[in-house]
């Protein structure tokens, strides 16, 4: 990306008054920058969520997680992120009026792939939603309840049971099954609840 | 996206376009309203101090409207 790019996707990004839209721009730009350098990055967390739900869940800090490689040296996260105009660092830093975190190797247990989205610098991966959900639901109840993340996985939940974000459910059954998670009863207890309030049959229903 | 749901889904396997993506963002907002609160932002977090300051007291910009989307 040519240096003129760059500073015009910032001043779009910089302009954005849209929380969601401005997270998205800003994963497409830096998601960009560090694809030329071969870095592959995800987006986890709440913005995760927010590209998924719509969920109005986001607050200013966009965090970003390494596919490929999955370490990168502290120079080299100076360097790409001083590409985007970025302030501060070595793992947070202040770009167009967000925070980026660029955490470690992400965590995924999945078996699906991650998404992706087309969006305007370039596209974004999003951690998959089979992990995002059943993440969420283990942080609803432990280390203690969690109102929060119950209401973001009641989102989830609801937007995959409703056609609008594909959920391979016997993944996320599996997933919630596996001893790093443990957390199958909650999770089929929760997608039935939601499926009762939308009046959809419960897919993780045995 | 198909004839029945002109909704697009967000597909696993294959990317979702822009204009595709945006199209579906007041559905799915709509979808989340009807199980939890429209606005479920949490109220503090370890980011609390500096989201405050960047955002004038705040933890973020605020929310588009669902009829704005």
């Amino acid at each position: 990306m040519m240096p003129a790019h760059i500073q015009r996707a910032l001043a779009d990004i910089t302009a954005e008054t849209d929380p969601t839209l401005k997270h998205l721009k800003l994963a497409s730009l830096v998601s960009a920058v560090f694809r030329e350098r071969g870095v592959e990055l995800v987006v986890v967390g709440g913005s995760a969520i927010e590209f998924y739900t719509e969920g109005a869940y986001v607050s200013g800090d966009l965090d970003l997680c390494l596919v490929s490689p999955p370490r990168l040296d502290i120079r080299t996260r100076q360097e790409l992120m001083g590409l985007v105009g970025a302030k501060g660092g070595p793992r947070n830093w202040q770009v167009a009026g967000l925070f980026v975190d660029v955490l470690g190797e992400v965590e995924t247990l999945a078996r699906t792939p991650f998404d992706e989205l087309q969006a305007p610098y370039g596209p974004v991966r999003l951690v998959s939603p089979e992990d995002l959900l059943v993440e969420r639901v283990l942080i609803s109840v432990y280390p203690q309840p969690h109102e929060p993340a119950e209401l973001c996985a009641r989102k989830l939940i609801a937007v995959a049971l409703a056609g609008q974000v594909e959920m391979d459910w016997p993944e996320a059954r599996r997933l919630a099954g596996r001893p790093e998670y443990r957390i199958l009863p909650v999770l089929v207890k929760l997608v039935g609840e939601v499926a009762h309030e939308l009046g959809k049959p419960n897919p993780c229903d045995s | 996206m198909n004839s029945a749901n002109p909704i697009p889904v967000i597909p696993k396997g294959r990317p979702i376009s822009w204009e595709d993506w945006l199209k579906g963002r007041r559905a799915r907002r709509e979808t989340g309203n009807r199980v939890a609160p429209e606005i479920i932002r949490r109220s503090s977090s370890s980011s609390d101090k500096r989201l405050r300051k960047l955002f004038n007291g705040e933890r973020g910009l605020p929310f588009k409207k669902t009829e704005e989307l």
